[in-house]
């Protein structure tokens, strides 16, 4: 206080002097008012009351700023050198008193300089600067009166001893022989006009002051000085109000407080204004947040700089390559925790991305609000940020190194983050971002194994809000992510809807639930429509798809393991398609940007489906389908067709080696393996198969393996069958059944369904137990014409079917739905932010791949039910 | 054998009055307690307004008791609404009947109502007497009757939701009085009906939301469901009905339906296509032409029994599985002892024990034979659970059905059937393969001959879809 009032004391002696000078003038000249039209100054006064009253409408909210562009020699002068932000640490830390006198006493000072430049300007009759200065003054005047101070003497002082000099000056002018030039005239007109309404505007004070100065410089000191302290007052009460159950803190530091909260605001405001400027220093802005968050008194308070510190922290990185650290994690983790906790316990406020305009220098508190305060912000993009950077580190991170592994301990955290942000959503109801948020959670879950899952919930159990869906209330994985689908399937969201189902069948696939998982994929006629979709969920449909193949292999069922992966193999980018791997292009190289898209979309390591095993069981459920098949051919001509392409690219590959050691890799075993086969040697097929040692990646490898043995032994005696019929004419179904160690049941079983489906040429000798080989030589001329025939059949069948696409192809319905198909997945692209238009074609084109892998699975897959409920 | 019992899975499928004689059935084959039963029959009665029967299966099961008062109460009231609802329905009647009026109305309804309203003052209010009279007498027993009524209705109204309801009641009355051809007609008309609903759905998937077609296609497979199951009265009692059955449920909405609602109606398809055999197997013979989905029939029984093997598996089933999945005799002579119990024991398969059994035996040695080239005639016998003679005489029998008759002899001395299967001629077969293909060139021919007009149909097609989906 005590620089208050020397400053007051300093204006005091100031303005008396320049009394001095005005008395000085007074006596040179008789104050007159000026008789200059009134009427051509209107328009230039309006003008400039104008401009002036929305600069002061900027200035209200922040002084400092409009100082700066305002006056900056003076602030120069005024405030020697002192950073912005340094200023207002300075006196929000040590001195909370001193920014208020600063600023009333700065502005004085300008004013005083001002002045001076006028007195100056008379005094070589410059009357272009006397102009330019008095519009300045005016204008601080004019903010000054915005902030409820009462116009301060001196400006009167100065207008009196205008007026006064003008008059002299206009009269000299009318006298002079030589006149001024024209712009120096234009000046002069223009100050006579904007002193006469400033004159007329203060005419009460001005008289006041004529009448007796001194009295009115007192008067003004005595309203100055109560005045610049009750301005802050009210928050004071308001923060009481708020946080009524700490009546200790603001007694204590009752007055550190009040500054403190006012400061807040003023200083959030700086601090994103500076947000996303090009020097800004990021740590020394989450610097100040955090000690805001320290000082923060209000709920109000808290939630506003929470709000601002975390999307700071998420700011803290540029770069779209390289990850957030860890430590800032964790804090923004924390931090949104925070949050949602003050949130959650106080129903007054509320927090939404869409709020009514409201001003962010003013503390609010549900009293002054009437009821609930709507604070704008957006806990779910928060909560998407996070979880979206705890990917990108684990991308960024090295998986086998025990890094990856305390990082992979955080999900824990965010999974409770979450979950907690569900909970918030729930009670809240607000449907849109609840659901996204469920998403996310169920994203963390589906593909996890029921422990880590239970552990996941465990974390979840332990916090103090809690969502409706816990895994201890729904006792198990599977119902627990069935509710959480469930609720997706009922949002509106279709994005959702599809991820969410793809979800489930993945989670079903999981818990070798083969035949679910497959009703729910081919009814969900995802298929038809995934090749539309965006990136993330084809990879999420292929993830799917892999793992129902892989579910099928485990369950026994070959064919449909065979049919299911066949797809994703023979496009030979397992890893791509996966996303668990960048594709080597071989003819172009990819550019920065596709292979930096390609990086981001990466799965991270743990959640991963073992390629070598997924080859592995694609490969051997091939080689089961595919060696009888091969073995059926009775001759190079009749070729049939192949139903596992890159399986049979490998055996002629391996069958061309002149040399074959011993198996190393898991593709040699199954090529020797398979060749074991061929020559009817199950045995060594056997445990060629079962010495893969990936087996053991898979939970029930012993039952995988017994149930490999077991079609190995059948589709043994096939093989055997087909190679060996020419060469026998009766074969003793208890020789059979020895040399395959299969139960005699099962080996007529066999046999009678071959001769059934016509693919052996043979009948059963019930007196003999013995099989009858019936054998028709062909000669040269009849093989030729039946293959002619044949391929005659082949050949109108694809005119057919040509035709049928021809005809098909020009309705114009499904071009149209084409067309339509393809724009989606672009803007889809877009809005995902990836930002780069050239990888909407390699994507579109990446896409309809995939989605003929789809469709063609659709296709396979037996039993179809394309038509359901249709 | 109350495991194989699909009576519980059924009824809830059924109306009200059609379980009744499924639960009498119950009654008879002893399967379940009596009492249980009947308790089960008094609890549907007293929903109905057919008191004196509700009264006697009361007194049924509780001898010693008195009848509750609720009866007498309800009885009254009844009475009193059926006067009521026969005096609105009677004046409805008394005009329609006018041999004036009958031939005075048209095909088209509208113009129909109007007339009624020009000539006679008649709403379509008082047209509503119709049928809820016809519901009333439907509720307390008089089938017949509400088949009247409702049919005077249907051909009046003009509201579609009453309309299927009048729909279904009458379908139900004609079942219970056992008019099994008018029963389906009336069938077909309706299942015409929920197919036809399909278009308008898919019209509306086209053209808004998926979002909200998909509950007209949830409504549509509740429908097709029920319809299933109320079509087994017709198919299992009308002559020529398990032809049909074949028909509508191999058809490709039908079996989607059976297979992801009902997938327990399988038995029935099952069942079916076993009797239906003889069709199949005689296709020239037969007098009315029978569809390849039908002739087909077992092959594509046996591929769904497969598909959904997870979901439902009787000894109907597995005897068709292990007969022409695991080609497994014995078993699949296991499982046809205990299915020819469950066939006999089932509402609707219960008449057709005997020709089941046939049929099945057929189907067994007709795959045997095709497999076997020297098969001992004890041990075919066995299989079919046959004595000796009775085993020879069913194979000669057998023999002389099929066309075997050149391939097959039967070696008495040994006791064996000597089959001798000589393989197509090779010029056979490729005569077989090219047989089609040049009418199937000509066809791909004027097909591409259309296509040219057809792409002006097609830009036709093209510059109405805009309006479709403004609808």
């Amino acid at each position: 206080m005590s620089r208050f009032f020397r400053q007051a004391g300093d204006s005091d002696s100031d303005s008396e002097s320049s009394d001095d000078e005005s008395m000085s003038s007074g006596a040179e000249d008789v104050p007159q008012r000026s008789q200059a039209p009134a009427k051509q100054a209107t328009g230039s006064m309006s003008r400039f009351l104008k401009t002036a009253g929305s600069d002061s409408s900027d200035s209200d909210s922040d002084e400092d700023s409009d100082s700066d562009s305002d006056a900056p020699p003076t602030r120069r002068t005024g405030l020697p050198t002192v950073d912005d932000t340094d200023d207002e640490e300075e006196s929000d830390d040590d001195a909370p008193g001193a920014r208020i006198k600063s600023a009333s006493e700065r502005r004085l000072d300008e004013m005083k300089a001002t002045g001076k430049v006028i007195e100056n300007g008379l005094k070589i009759n410059d009357w272009v600067a006397i102009s330019n200065e008095f519009d300045k003054l005016a204008r601080m005047v004019q903010r000054q009166h915005n902030v409820s101070e009462p116009v301060p003497p001196f400006y009167i002082q100065t207008l009196v001893s205008l007026e006064g000099s003008l008059n002299a000056a206009v009269i000299k002018e009318k006298e002079a022989k030589k006149k001024m030039n024209a712009t120096n005239a234009k000046a002069l007109t223009a100050v006579k006009q904007k002193v006469k309404k400033a004159l007329k505007e203060y005419e009460a004070e001005v008289k006041r002051f004529q009448e007796d100065h001194e009295a009115f410089e007192r008067e003004y000191n005595a309203i100055v000085a109560p005045e610049s302290t009750p301005r802050q007052r009210p928050t004071a009460p308001n923060g009481e109000v708020s946080t009524a159950d700490d009546f200790t803190t603001v007694g204590k530091g009752g007055k550190a407080m009040q500054f403190t909260s006012e400061g807040i605001f003023k200083n959030l405001q700086t601090v994103q204004e500076a947000r996303g400027k090009k020097n800004t220093d990021r740590a020394e802005q989450i610097r100040i947040l955090e000690k805001l968050l320290e000082v923060a008194a209000t709920s109000y308070q808290r939630i506003r700089v929470l709000l601002a510190l975390i999307s700071s922290r998420f700011d803290y990185n540029s770069s779209v390559s390289s990850h957030m650290p860890i430590e800032l994690w964790l804090h923004a983790q924390q931090e949104v925790d925070q949050l949602v906790s003050i949130i959650a316990s106080d129903p007054n406020y509320s927090i939404q991305e869409i709020t009514d305009d409201y001003d962010e220098m003013v503390e609010r508190s549900p009293a002054t609000e009437g009821g609930i305060v709507y604070i704008r912000g957006s806990i779910i993009s928060f909560i998407d940020r996070l979880d979206d950077e705890f990917t990108r580190s684990l991308q960024n991170i090295d998986p086998h190194g025990t890094e990856y592994v305390d990082r992979l301990k955080d999900e824990k955290g965010l999974y409770r983050t979450i979950c907690r942000a569900q909970a918030f959503y729930e009670a809240t109801k607000q449907a849109e971002p609840l659901g996204r948020v469920i998403m996310r959670r169920l994203e963390h879950i589906y593909s996890k194994p029921n422990t880590v899952v239970a552990a996941l919930e465990a974390s979840v159990d332990a916090s103090e809000i809690k969502p409706s869906m816990i895994l201890s209330v729904q006792k198990t994985t599977t119902v627990l992510i069935h509710t959480l689908c469930v609720h997706l399937y009922q949002s509106g969201n279709s994005l959702l809807r599809t991820r969410a189902m793809l979800c489930h069948i993945y989670h079903h696939a999981l818990r070798n639930d083969f035949y679910t998982a497959r009703d729910m994929l081919l009814m969900s006629h995802l298929q038809e429509s995934i090749h539309s979709a965006d990136v993330g969920t084809q990879i999420l449909y292929n993830r799917t798809v892999v793992q129902l193949g892989l579910c099928a292999f485990r369950s026994g069922l070959i064919k449909e393991a065979q049919a299911t992966l066949q797809e994703i193999f023979t496009t030979q980018r397992v890893k791509e398609l996966l996303a668990q791997g960048v594709h080597q292009q071989r003819f172009q190289a990819l550019t920065p940007e596709q292979e930096k898209a390609e990086k981001q979309r990466q799965l991270p390591f743990h959640m991963h489906i073992n390629t070598e095993l997924l080859e592995a069981a694609f490969l051997v459920s091939s080689m089961l389908v595919e060696i009888p098949l091969l073995a059926s051919i009775e001759s190079e001509e009749i070729k049939r067709k192949t139903i596992s392409k890159p399986f049979r690219r490998l055996l002629d590959f391996a069958d061309r080696q002149v040399f074959t050691g011993p198996p190393e890799s898991t593709r040699d075993h199954i090529m020797q393996a398979s060749k074991a086969l061929q020559d009817g040697e199950w045995e060594q097929c056997r445990d060629f198969i079962q010495s893969i040692k990936i087996w053991s990646l898979m939970p029930e490898a012993a039952d995988v393996k017994e149930m490999l043995a077991k079609r190995i032994q059948e589709q043994g005696l096939r093989t055997y069958l087909f190679t060996y019929a020419p060469h026998y004419s009766t074969l003793s179904i208890s020789l059979l059944s020895r040399t395959f160690s299969l139960p005699i049941n099962t080996v007529t079983s066999i046999v009678s369904k071959m001769i059934w489906n016509e693919e052996l040429s043979a009948s059963l000798d019930q007196s003999g137990d013995v099989v009858v080989f019936h054998r028709i030589e062909l000669s040269r001329t009849q093989q030729l014409a039946q293959t002619v025939a044949e391929k005659l059949a082949a050949m109108v069948d694809q005119s057919e079917k040509s035709l049928d696409a021809k005809m098909g192809g020009t309705s114009g319905w499904t071009d149209r739905a084409d067309i339509k198909g393809d724009k989606r997945g672009e803007q889809a692209q877009e809005r995902r932010g990836r930002g780069e238009r050239t990888r909407g074609a390699r994507g579109g084109a990446r896409g309809g791949r995939s989605g003929r892998f789809s469709q063609g699975l659709g296709n396979q897959m037996p039993g179809q039910r394309s038509q359901v409920a249709v | 054998m109350t495991d194989y019992d699909l009576s519980k899975t059924i009824i809830p499928y059924l109306d009200r009055h059609l379980s009744f004689p499924l639960l009498a059935h119950l009654v008879e084959i002893n399967l379940f307690p009596v009492k249980e039963v009947t308790a089960a029959q008094y609890e549907l009665a007293r929903g109905t307004n057919m008191f004196d029967y509700a009264v006697n299966l009361f007194e049924q099961l509780h001898p010693e008791e008195d009848i509750p008062a609720e009866f007498d109460e309800k009885r009254k009231n009844a009475v009193s609404t059926h006067e009521r609802l026969q005096q609105e329905a009677q004046a409805v009647l008394d005009v329609i009947e006018n041999p004036d009026v009958a031939q005075a109305l048209r095909q088209d309804k509208n113009q129909n109502l109007q007339y009624l309203k020009d000539n006679y003052n008649l709403t379509l209010e008082q047209i509503t007497a119709l049928y809820n009279f016809g519901q009333f007498q439907y509720s307390y027993g008089n089938y017949s009757g509400a088949a009247d009524y409702l049919y005077h209705f249907r051909v009046l109204s003009t509201d579609n939701d009453l309309n299927t309801s009048a729909h279904w009641g009458k379908l139900a009355s004609d079942i219970l009085t056992g008019r099994w051809d008018v029963a389906l007609e009336e069938l077909n008309t309706l299942r015409e009906s929920i197919d036809s609903r399909s278009s308008t759905s898919a019209l509306l998937s086209s053209a808004s939301s998926a979002a909200s077609a998909s509950e007209p296609a949830l409504v549509q497979l509740h429908s097709r469901t029920w319809l299933v199951h109320w079509s087994l009265f017709v198919y299992f009692n009308h002559p020529q009905g398990r032809t049909l059955l074949l028909e509508t449920f191999l058809s490709p909405t039908y079996l989607n339906t059976i297979q992801t609602s009902c997938p327990w109606i399988l038995r029935y398809l099952t069942t079916a296509a076993i009797l239906s055999r003889k069709a199949s197997a005689l296709p020239a013979s037969s007098s009315t032409p029978v569809s390849s989905r039908v002739r087909n029939a077992i092959r594509e029984v046996v591929k769904v029994i497969q598909t959904e093997e997870y979901q439902y598996q009787d000894p109907v089933t597995a005897f068709l599985k292990e007969l022409y999945v695991e080609f497994n005799f014995e078993a699949a002579q296991r499982e046809l002892a205990i299915a020819e119990k469950v066939v006999a024991d089932d509402f609707f398969l219960g008449e057709f024990r005997d020709e089941f059994l046939d049929n099945a035996r057929y189907l067994i040695s007709e795959a045997y034979c095709r497999i076997h080239q020297k098969i001992d005639i004890a041990d075919l016998s066995k299989r079919l659970n046959l004595s000796h003679d009775e085993g020879e005489k069913w194979i000669v029998n057998l023999i002389r059905e099929t066309r075997m008759g050149a391939e097959a002899k039967i070696d008495l001395e040994k006791n064996v059937i000597e089959i001798n299967r000589p393989a197509l001629p090779v010029y056979q077969t490729i005569i077989e393969k090219t047989r089609g293909l040049a009418l199937r060139t000509q066809a791909l021919g004027t097909a591409a001959g259309r296509s040219g007009q057809q792409n002006n149909g097609v830009s036709k097609s093209d510059s109405l879809s805009p309006t479709v989906a403004v609808k």
